[in-house]
């Protein structure tokens, strides 16, 4: 099976396979969508206009026998931050687009009318439908229905109202084994990228799962299972994922001082504990959920959760970002509250981090108070009918802030900041100032060495060492973002000399390849600086690559810490 | 000296009536260490994997002082 790509010109509906151009060969997930978005989307242009594109990639083992390989990337330049954004997500739709050979699909131009259509992919080729009759749905309907129309073993790539309404915090969602549509290219309004497009969902129907085309399939086995093996081997890959998921994050984050509260005014919350992963999996599977769960088959670290909640909905997942972003974030400490603001999110197709952020803002404004859910839930369900305040909460924290004058807005690059404070997790502060994709935890995940001992141990709380720590948690993470493998294999990855050579096995069997590790290393080092020159030329200067004002500004209680990494310093982390 | 004891993550099953989260006052000699708290607790120190002592990473022949807050985790991550 020769791989291809599949671009849809949804200016004329044309819907073409082609032949993968030997420089994106050996590229997959974040390289290719990185890599075809610098090379094909002019950086000035506008995110919404017809110049923009949406590229959706599995990784380069996904589709495998590789453990946790099924993740999927987005990209496009972001309307949110105006810069370059790849978007990460599980579910079911990278296994089977690799399965199906396709290396990425390219969603280019944008239709004058205001139908609405859906890509079909089938292993007999692609088709755009006519799908005015799914526009103005929400993701689960949406979901089910192309689960029924198409069989239930689809995937389906898909967007709520907040991105046909071209909200600048919309996500692309994909589903789960059991369909639901909760696994999100979240971050960046990627979501109103697609509905610029007029593609309101791509349904993706493969036979298979894991028999994309390996060249030395005895040397990948080999491979694929020494690395499951340092998957479960590892405390936190092999038992503290597998026990909690990542919400057991809550607790630690909260002792260790950096669990940001009230809008970032705090770093402790008095009710952490009744939001964290320990009371889910209580609650969980007390209403017959499950604490743990797999986004994609043929994961190792199950994560996942399913959460079923009081009115006989089922929340699957809620994880520890959006546990934060609506609980503590809001000085919200009830896990129903929090499930239904996730659902809500996840129907209307909105990033819980962003949405999270927003309401702390309009919380600070006074518009809604803190602590109260049952006001933080109704103003969420604005969004779906468009009113004024539901396109503000649908545009993100930085635009809320801009609107009620607020100053204290937790962002960067207009993109809201995650479950961490920078003053007392400062590996990631420097992350979240400086990655290409705006403040994003998952672009370096300094909470490794800061707070969780993984990887070595850099004082959280001081600011030597901090960019060093950044910076090659950005270069390796982009590399594992090209592979398809969950981010969270870098736990095991980073206290295992075996663990990278082990990944370039695997590629190098399934490609026929003779890469090294220091060629992944220097995949990921080639990734960032393309993100970093696809933003300059967008207009992006280092005085875009800086924190609020008021992190350096106001202490973070209970250390009384500021954020201190110097300017000078923070503008070293890409000097290689 | 009174020390605040939390234990989280399934830690809270070595002592009976714990919770993850809720403080456990307790009574040791001054001078005690990290580790001989852990033991007197009943926890296996193999379980433990991540101790914050006022909100920073402690080592196990870390001094204990009056008051100090003392949380215990097993090996967590997520993100």
């Amino acid at each position: 099976m020769v791989s291809k790509f599949l671009r849809v010109n949804t200016t004329t509906g044309e819907v073409k396979f082609e032949e993968v151009p030997e420089k994106y060969l050996a590229l997959g997930g974040r390289a290719l969508t990185s890599q075809l978005v610098f090379d094909e989307v002019p950086p000035t242009c506008d995110p919404l206009g017809p110049y923009n594109k949406l590229v959706i990639a599995p990784g380069l083992l996904s589709g495998t026998n590789a453990p946790s390989s099924g993740r999927l990337s987005v990209g496009g330049k972001s309307p949110l931050t105006g810069g370059i954004k790849e978007a990460n997500a599980g579910g079911i739709a990278s296994q089977k687009l690799a399965n199906l050979g396709i290396k990425a699909i390219i969603l280019e131009g944008k239709p004058a009318g205001s139908d609405w259509y859906l890509l079909k992919v089938t292993p007999a080729g692609a088709e755009l439908l006519p799908a005015n009759d799914l526009a103005g749905k929400g993701t689960y309907e949406v979901t089910a229905v192309c689960r029924e129309r198409y069989g239930n073993k689809v995937a389906v790539i898909t967007i709520g109202p907040a991105g046909e309404m071209l909200m600048l915090a919309a996500g692309v969602t994909n589903n789960d084994s059991e369909g639901n549509s909760s696994r999100y290219a979240g971050r960046g309004g990627l979501g109103a990228v697609m509905g610029s497009k007029k593609i309101k969902a791509i349904v993706v129907d493969s036979p298979t799962t894991f028999d994309a085309p390996v060249k030395e399939p005895e040397r990948f086995k080999a491979a694929a299972r020494k690395f499951t093996q340092i998957l479960q081997n590892h405390p936190v890959t092999g038992q503290g994922l597998p026990s909690y998921g990542t919400n057991v994050l809550m607790n630690i984050i909260n002792e260790a001082g950096a669990l940001p509260t009230r809008n970032f005014r705090f770093g402790r919350f008095d009710k952490a504990s009744e939001v964290s992963g320990e009371k889910l999996a209580e609650v969980a599977v007390a209403r017959g959920g499950k604490a743990t769960h797999t986004c994609h088959p043929g994961c190792v670290m199950r994560c996942s959760n399913v959460y079923p909640m009081p009115d006989g909905k089922v929340c699957a997942p809620i994880e520890y970002e959006t546990a934060w972003s609506f609980g503590p974030n809001l000085e919200i400490g009830d896990l129903d509250v929090i499930a239904k603001l996730n659902y809500i999110c996840n129907d209307v197709g909105l990033d819980t981090i962003e949405t999270g952020c927003t309401l702390g803002v309009l919380m600070e404004a006074g518009v809604i108070p803190f602590g109260d859910g049952e006001a933080a839930i109704k103003a969420l369900e604005e969004v779906a009918k468009g009113t004024p305040l539901g396109r503000i909460i649908g545009s993100g924290s930085a635009n809320a802030g801009r609107v009620y004058g607020v100053t204290r807005v937790p962002a960067v690059k207009g993109q809201g900041i995650p479950a961490y404070d920078p003053r007392a997790c400062k590996g990631n502060g420097v992350t979240y100032a400086t990655t290409p994709m705006g403040a994003d935890h998952t672009a370096g995940y300094a909470v490794t060495a800061n707070i969780l001992k993984v990887g070595g141990y850099v004082d959280p709380l001081k600011p030597e060492s901090q960019v060093e720590l950044s910076r090659n948690l950005q270069i390796a993470t982009a590399a594992v973002d090209s592979t398809g493998l969950c981010l969270f294999v870098a736990f095991a990855v980073l206290d295992n000399p075996e663990g990278l050579p082990t990944i370039v096995e695997m590629i190098n069997a399934q490609y026929g390849l003779n890469l090294t590790p220091d060629d992944a290393l220097n995949l990921g080092k080639q990734v960032l600086k393309l993100e970093r020159e696809f933003n300059f030329k967008a207009g992006f200067t280092s005085a875009d690559d800086r924190l609020p004002e008021f992190f350096s500004l106001e202490e973070l209680p209970p250390h009384n810490v500021v954020f201190d990494v110097k300017e000078e310093e923070l503008d070293q982390v890409f000097n290689f | 000296m009174r020390l605040e004891v939390r234990v989280f993550s399934g830690l809270e099953k070595y002592i009976p009536g714990a919770r993850f989260g809720r403080s456990i006052e307790v009574e040791r000699p001054e001078g005690i260490t990290v580790a001989e708290l852990v033991d007197s607790l009943g926890i296996p120190r193999s379980q433990v994997f991540t101790v914050l002592v006022n909100g920073r990473h402690a080592a196990m022949d870390a001094v204990l002082q009056p008051g100090d807050r003392v949380s215990l985790f097993p090996p967590v991550g997520g993100g």
